[in-house]
């Protein structure tokens, strides 16, 4: 029999039916047993690492990735990554083992993959594979920290990792109930039990407006503030206890930061900017909202923790910032600073006492 | 054929002349209803180009007929040498006298400022989309500060100076005067004299970004006594009897951008407040002064004028913003 014009475009109309007949009648089988073929797991992995490979190529690693960002960044792995991809001196569960595909053991994997290409996985995820994109696409510094982290925790001993991602146990100092003492605990794995902030990213909670911590721990759940490590952490603890949160940590004192280190030209400029503003920039004196009038929704920055004040600066004057309703306030005067002056009136804030 | 055309030629001389036609462009921002000596000049110049303009086109039109219906037969050389002679001489002659005319009002039109003449003295600064207006009181010795409204006496020469923050403005109160640029680096001068009171209104006259037709002001011409009570009344805070809207307006962070005299509010960023109650508009000459057009300002700013530098405040609950709004509308 001649094939001709007619039988290709029969088989092409049947080809995709027949398709479909076989997807119904549900003999493909798509359990995790047994695992792929050879050639389909090569296939697949040649296309992930292709794939990943191209769309690293215009990612730019930034010069210097604050050291600040390593204890958000274990608390993180600590509660998001760990279950998976295990962790020094952390066996995984059997139950993991059995995930198809496979979640990688870092420890080998991870020299496999340039700082560019781990960036693009962690930030991006890996389609059907179960692993996720991070939780916002806004906070590029938040993942270059979890690389960064990642690089460190290769060959690290579990006593370090222990120490870096510990949650201690509230020992029941606000007498409240399990659940709260649980959530407390996770949060006082970076912000201490005291609210004083474990790194200089993490900013100090230990006496700020109760209004503003509750405010911006709705912000994280509701993801209007962006931060892959605070969603997550506020979504892991029920919202009924957010305001019980907010009471503890504003209650604390706050322990007395080390005196900052920055010449008194740059304190100088800092106070001027607070007190007074940059008319000439559209930039208000910080202290007509911080001051000691403002209202319970406004957050204090005396004595913050100076990293974390430049680093919510340039997110909000990058329009990344989110948070409580109130925070396109704060955009116009962020985009007004420079680099010095954002720097300066960090500095100077840090400087202040409560 | 006269008789048959008298409706149509009575019709178009009542449209032409002021009597007739012009009552219908009076008006608060009107150059037509001058209410200032330079605007009256201006005006007198406008009406003589008219009367020019209106000859020169009446003998231009009737010379198209006459040559149209004229018989068919060549000039002669001499009659044609007449025509362009007295055709160049009528012409020049017009134009010599439209000329004299507007060179004479010229000076009338940009007077400066007379040696040892006392005027007074304001300084506009425009903003987008609003007007900084600081007055320097007679005797030299304080600065009033206000926002979007210039008050002048009647009868007495003010001297402007107008200055810009970004982008070119145009200072013009049709009714008093003629415009002048605003220009960003450099400082420009306009005089006026006010020639009866009364509330008149000016546009920014240059565009100046998105809500450029949204910024205006008001020039209130007072009766000379009464302007300096009002500008001694300026150099003292307004009493504040709703002590819980300014709390309000406080612990917002409303002062970081706006002062109010007598307050911890001293923003230089925004407008400035004190006695903005006594204001004849808000926004810059767009909403009439009420609580309500305050309160409707403070929660969105951005819908009622596009581009605005003001933040919303919509997050704020309506009795906060109400608060607020009854404070400022009692700053008289």
């Amino acid at each position: 029999m001649m094939i001709r014009w007619k039988h290709v475009l029969l088989a092409a109309i049947a080809a995709p039916l027949l398709a479909l007949l076989v997807a119904w009648s549900g003999v493909i089988y798509i359990g995790a047993t047994g695992g792929h073929w050879s050639i389909t797991n090569w296939f697949l992995h040649y296309v992930m690492r292709q794939s990943i490979a191209t769309y690293a190529i215009p990612v730019e690693e930034p010069e210097i990735i604050d050291p600040g960002l390593l204890v958000p960044a274990a608390g993180h792995f600590q509660q998001g990554c760990a279950f998976c991809h295990g962790a020094p001196g952390e066996q995984r569960s059997a139950t993991v083992m059995k995930m198809l595909p496979q979640p990688p053991d870092l420890t080998t994997v991870l020299s496999t993959w340039s700082d560019e290409e781990l960036f693009r996985i962690v930030r991006n995820g890996v389609r059907y594979s179960g692993m996720p994109a991070w939780p916002t696409q806004e906070r590029d510094d938040e993942v270059w920290g979890l690389v960064a982290f990642l690089r460190q925790m290769n060959g690290m001993d579990a006593e370090t990792y222990q120490t870096l991602t510990q949650q201690p146990a509230s020992g029941n100092q606000a007498a409240g109930s399990v659940a709260f003492e649980r959530a407390l605990s996770a949060c006082a794995a970076c912000h201490n039990l005291d609210g004083s902030g474990r790194s200089s990213v993490i900013p100090i909670l230990a006496g700020q407006s109760e209004t503003y911590l509750l405010n911006s721990l709705h912000a994280y759940a509701d993801g209007s503030r962006a931060s892959g490590y605070m969603q997550t952490a506020a979504t892991l603890v029920d919202r009924a206890l957010y305001a019980e949160l907010a009471a503890y940590f504003a209650a604390q004192t706050e322990p007395a930061p080390p005196p900052v280190d920055a010449p008194n030209d740059v304190l100088e400029l800092g106070r001027r900017i607070a007190e007074q503003g940059l008319p000439d920039k559209e930039v208000p004196a910080c202290l007509s909202c911080h001051g000691s009038t403002r209202k319970a929704a406004y957050p204090s920055l005396d004595g913050q923790h100076r990293d974390y004040l430049v680093r919510q600066l340039v997110l909000f004057a990058e329009e990344h910032r989110g948070g409580t309703p109130f925070n396109h306030l704060m955009i116009r005067p962020a985009k007004g600073l420079s680099e010095p002056e954002r720097e300066a009136v960090a500095a100077y804030f840090a400087s202040r006492r409560r | 054929m006269l008789a048959r055309h008298a409706g149509k030629i009575t019709g178009i001389a009542a449209a032409l002349s002021p009597v007739g036609g012009l009552t219908g462009c009076a008006g608060m921002q009107s150059a037509l209803d001058p209410a200032g000596h330079e605007a009256q000049e201006l005006y007198l110049l406008f009406l003589g180009m008219c009367a020019g303009g209106a000859v020169v086109f009446i003998s231009v039109v009737s010379l198209l007929i006459y040559a149209v219906h004229h018989q068919r037969r060549v000039h002669s050389d001499r009659v044609v040498a007449r025509l362009i002679l007295w055709g160049t001489v009528t012409t020049v002659a017009v134009l010599t006298v439209l000329l004299t005319f507007s060179l004479a009002l010229w000076p009338g039109l940009r007077p400066v400022q007379a040696e040892g003449q006392p005027a007074i003295e304001i300084t506009v600064t425009g903003h987008q989309f609003w007007w900084d207006v600081r007055y320097q009181t007679p005797d030299g010795q304080a600065v009033v500060v206000a926002a979007n409204e210039v008050r002048l006496p009647v009868g007495e020469r003010v001297f402007l100076t107008l200055e810009s923050a970004d982008m070119i403005h145009s200072f013009w109160i049709p009714a008093l005067a003629g415009k002048m640029d605003m220009v960003p680096g450099r400082s420009t001068h306009l005089s006026l004299l006010a020639t009866r009171p009364g509330v008149f209104r000016g546009p920014c006259a240059e565009y100046c970004g998105t809500s450029h037709a949204l910024m205006a002001f008001s020039a209130v011409a007072m009766e000379p006594a009464a302007f300096t009570a009002w500008l001694a009344a300026r150099r003292m805070p307004s009493p504040t009897a709703q002590a819980a809207g300014l709390q309000a307006f406080l612990s917002n962070g409303c002062g970081g951008c706006h002062t109010i005299s007598g307050t911890e509010a001293r923003g230089k960023i925004g407008p400035d407040l004190s006695h903005v109650g006594s204001r004849e508009t808000i926004g810059a000459g767009i909403l009439p002064n009420t609580v309500q057009s305050i309160a409707r300002f403070i929660k969105e700013p951005d819908t009622i004028k596009p581009g605005v530098r003001m933040p919303s405040f919509r997050m704020l609950p309506d009795e906060e913003i109400a608060g607020i709004a009854q404070y400022l509308k009692g700053l008289q």
